[in-house]
């Protein structure tokens, strides 16, 4: 049973990275951006690339200075890729859109034009079969704790979004950008009548979110390989985690993806059957939508981030 | 001349930073074409289609597009912000307007231009109703396929239409019709007609072989009551058109000309026109397009219409649409007991229908009941994880439906009725095609008549205005429940089409993908739109059947959806009322542009906190 909360937690700690993408944004322009499961799949291409050129099918030597190197590039290097495709999503799927002033739906289905484009892309370029990405470290079981099990690959992913995650808590609620984009999403008129640079700061929320993604991307790609449809499932437990946690809402987000981890994979232990995940995962999306459409934080990123 | 070169220097001296902009954007665009219509690449070399769409000569191709794109876009929108505009001192004209006050020259070459668009479709249909391409032809074989006699018919017949058409509209050559004895003319018709006819028997060879009687020549143009029917009711349109009496020399008002093109009459032939295309076009098909005009184009259309109402009509965004096509298939499969799990009576496919329509109607209501009460955007990724659990569950729950290997085999379609027994097979596609047409026309008709009614009118005043709906006392979650349930219940029969056509029903028939393809077919072809979307859906669902289908276009299929999400985007950027909006739909674009009212079909713009 620890074994499936401990997966869960991990699990849950992408969903986050990427939820975080949902919520800023949604945060700022009020409405989902449905190409972000792109986002993931641009940063585990890019990270598969990387490790592909550079380590390739050697075995890397257990040394912690050489895994470290290779987290910490693989990291930057996915999370700028997301962050490039994030920004061209907002460039060009959105933004002709925002300077004509196009009803919500528009806005969706362009999104979901642009999420169907780059899908394809990626399938056409890269072919179509999932591929095992190349392993910059030896993933061996570090301990054990009653009976679950802890791999390395965990203990990099919890470092790696705890620093993560802190960092963003640091800039939305700290940093001239985080005020800037706090104030947009308060009050877009207030905030340009103010000086912030409303078109900018737009397009850095979509890159601090392209980043998170491209990151969780990159942690996909290590544990599960690359698939040009990689994005589509982790998209939508990530966008249930951030409602869970109050969409809009930075902290909120965070919280809601670790709480989904461990309530869509601990009930598999007892059910058996690991494709009824997703089953969960849908009705905690229903059941919160239904009984508390705020999420466990509350909403606005600009109250509570 | 030289005011012609003040003007070149004139749009010269005014382009500024954005019109480079928008011209590098276009050629840009351009690039990302020559990428989509670029070969493979894998993941072992993953730049080997980059490489090879970009350093071969067609790339050149791409970039004059993109240029003579970007510089027509910058053409529209300088006239428009008026910087290059000419001050125009009478007001702006339509087309048929233009036309019937244009001098002779012009009219000339107008008619010549239709002449030419009439040829080029008579063309291409004889093409498609011909046999496939068997290799990659180079362009004169390709033209081998234009020899066929039946060419010559359908080139004559579409000529024939144009001349009618023609002849109304700008009353072409009136007089000297007219100038001719009656009778001549009648008679000449009759032979024009059967002489049409004759060429467009595709089994001429064999009806002037001695084996006159053979199988092939029952399926001649004159073996079908039909034929006649159609001839006689042209006849009694277009006959008296040509006859009746005008004042020579009065010439038509562009006014009337425009009143003309919607007057009954002209409706009644648009009728007639679009009823013989759909009753009696698929009869001389080959048996490729026979399948595909029902498998892609029939079905799809139904599910067209289907989720029109839910999008179109009410304003909701389904994303998981497939989820209740997939319900109907499978309830089918279930009463024809070929899941695991065996029903406890068997049906008759055809007593299916009213089951399939009633278990998705079901889920639809089960579904929306709790989800309708959400914002738009909410809504739209619930049914997009709804579409994604449908699909799970057929995949994994092996023990209710047979899991990835499929189901087992669909009963089909068949009569055991008062001493008829017929039983549908593949051997007839078209016998599944006028059962389709008998679903698919008066679902089109109840859901025009819906629209125009009361409940019409509500759903309008709720993907308006939630706020002011319920403030007149329309029960908003009725009346969206409703608009669920009416798309899921035409899902659920689309479903049944299916299951019983393709006899083995796979989850991957069901994917999130397909949803996304039945949503673009909407949107294309124009929200709220009935025949928007059925001409969206038989565009879209045509070509890439036609492309398929000659080989040597060099289509490859997996290739569609990239096609598809581009289209999503371009059609929200520069048209996003589709090809042919619904008036009222267009309104609503152009007030939220504006930013007059808050016809948001998302609604919440003024509601900061969900309810």
């Amino acid at each position: 049973m620890f074994n499936y909360l401990i997966q869960g937690i991990f699990a849950g700690l992408i969903f986050s990275l990427l939820a975080l993408g949902y919520t800023l944004v949604y945060g700022v322009l009020r409405l989902i951006n449905f190409a972000h499961s792109e986002v993931l799949m641009t940063g585990g291409f890019a990270g598969y690339f990387y490790l592909h050129y550079t380590i390739g099918q050697h075995l890397v030597s257990g040394n912690i200075g050489e895994t470290l190197f290779y987290i910490v590039t693989g990291v930057l290097i996915s999370g700028v890729a997301g962050t490039v495709v994030a920004v061209a999503i907002e460039r060009f799927a959105y933004r002709p859109l925002r300077r004509r002033n196009a009803p919500k739906l528009a806005y969706l289905i362009s999104a979901i034009g642009a999420s169907y484009f780059l899908l394809n892309l990626a399938g056409k370029e890269f072919g179509r079969y999932p591929t095992a990405t190349s392993q910059p470290f030896d993933n061996h079981v570090v301990f054990t704790l009653w009976g679950g099990q802890i791999s390395m690959y965990d203990f990099v992913i919890l470092a790696a979004s705890i620093v993560l995650l802190v960092t963003i808590d640091w800039i939305v609620s700290r940093t001239k950008m985080g005020r800037a984009i706090r104030a947009v999403a308060q009050d877009v008129e207030t905030a340009s009548l103010m000086g912030v640079n409303v078109n900018r700061t737009i397009a850095s929320t979509f890159a601090l979110g392209g980043f998170m993604g491209g990151v969780a991307g990159f942690f996909v790609a290590i544990n599960q390989g690359v698939a040009y449809d990689m994005g589509f499932k982790p998209a939508l437990f990530a966008f249930t985690a951030a409602v869970l946690g109050g969409i809009g809402n930075v902290r909120g987000a965070m919280i809601g993806g670790v709480v989904l981890g461990i309530v869509m994979f601990t009930p598999i232990y007892w059910l058996g059957q690991p494709w009824l995940e997703e089953v969960i995962a849908f009705s905690v999306l229903v059941l919160i939508l239904l009984f508390r459409p705020t999420g466990l934080l509350g909403e606005r990123l600009g109250r509570s981030a | 001349m030289s005011s012609l070169m003040a003007r070149m220097k004139n749009m010269y001296t005014t382009l500024n930073a954005a019109d480079a902009r928008r011209i590098c954007t276009a050629v840009a665009g351009g690039l990302v074409l020559a990428l989509m219509t670029g070969p493979d690449g894998s993941i072992t070399s993953p730049l080997y289609g980059v490489r090879e769409s970009f350093l071969t000569t067609h790339v050149i191709g791409y970039i004059i597009f993109g240029l003579a794109l970007g510089v027509l876009m910058t053409f529209r929108a300088k006239t428009k912000d008026g910087t290059w505009r000419r001050v125009r001192t009478t007001p702006r004209k339509t087309f048929v307007q233009m036309l019937a006050a244009s001098r002779n020259a012009l009219r000339t070459a107008a008619l010549s231009l239709t002449a030419l668009v009439s040829v080029v479709v008579a063309l291409l249909f004889a093409d498609f109703s011909g046999p496939p391409a068997p290799h990659k032809m180079s362009w004169h074989e390709i033209f081998h396929q234009f020899l066929f006699t039946r060419t010559y018919g359908y080139l004559l017949l579409v000529l024939a239409l144009w001349f009618a058409i023609a002849n109304q509209l700008f009353q072409l050559s009136d007089k000297r019709l007219r100038s001719f004895p009656k009778p001549a003319l009648i008679l000449g018709g009759l032979v024009v007609t059967l002489f049409l006819a004759l060429c467009a028997d595709p089994f001429l060879p064999a009806r002037f072989s001695l084996n006159a009687l053979s199988p092939a020549s029952k399926h001649s143009m004159f073996h079908h009551w039909t034929t006649y029917f159609w001839l006689v009711l042209g006849a009694a349109i277009i006959i008296p058109w040509v006859f009746k009496r005008r004042p020579t020399g009065e010439r038509r008002s562009s006014r009337q000309m425009v009143a003309l093109t919607t007057s009954p009459s002209m409706r009644f032939l648009t009728y007639l026109i679009a009823g013989f295309v759909v009753l009696e076009a698929p009869k001389y098909l080959s048996t490729y397009w026979q399948i595909t005009l029902y498998q892609q184009i029939g079905v799809f259309c139904l599910l067209a219409i289907g989720l029109n109402i839910v999008v179109g009509f009410a304003g909701l965004l389904d994303l998981g649409y497939v989820a209740f096509y997939a319900i109907g298939a499978y309830t089918t499969a279930y009463f024809s007991g070929s899941l695991p799990v065996q029903p406890p009576f068997h049906l008759n496919p055809f007593l299916t229908i009213p089951c399939a329509i009633i278990v998705a109607m079901l889920a639809g209501v089960l579904l929306g009941l709790p989800t309708l009460r959400l914002r738009g955007d909410y809504l739209a990724i619930v049914t997009l994880g709804f579409g994604e659990i449908i699909y799970v569950l057929a995949n994994d729950w092996v023990r209710l439906t047979g899991g990835s290997i499929g189901t087992g085999l669909v009963s089909n379609f068949s009569i055991h009725l008062l001493g008829i027994n017929y039983v549908w097979n593949e051997s007839n596609p078209l016998s599944y095609y006028y059962l389709l047409i008998a679903i698919l026309l008066p679902a089109i008709f109840l859901f025009d008549f819906l629209n125009n009614s009361r409940v019409g009118r509500s759903w309008a005043a709720i993907r308006e205005d939630e706020v002011a709906a319920a403030s007149l006392g329309i029960n908003a979650l009725k009346y969206k429940v409703m608009a669920f349930a009416m798309g899921a219940s035409t899902a659920g029969a689309a479903g049944v089409f299916t299951a019983v056509k393709v006899g083995t029903l796979f989850p991957n028939s069901f994917v999130l993908q397909l949803s996304i393809t039945i949503l673009v077919l909407v949107i294309f072809g124009g929200m709220g739109s009935i025949v928007g979307v059925l001409c969206g859906a038989i565009i879209l669902q045509w070509v890439p059947s036609y492309l398929n289908f000659h080989a040597y276009l060099g289509f490859q299929e997996s290739d569609l959806y990239l096609y598809i999400g581009a289209l999503l985007i371009v059609m929200m950027i520069f048209r996003p009322q589709g090809i042919i909006p619904s008036r009222r739909r267009l309104r609503e674009f152009n007030d939220a542009e504006e930013g007059l009212g808050s016809a948001d079909p998302l609604g919440a713009i003024n509601q900061e906190t969900p309810t």
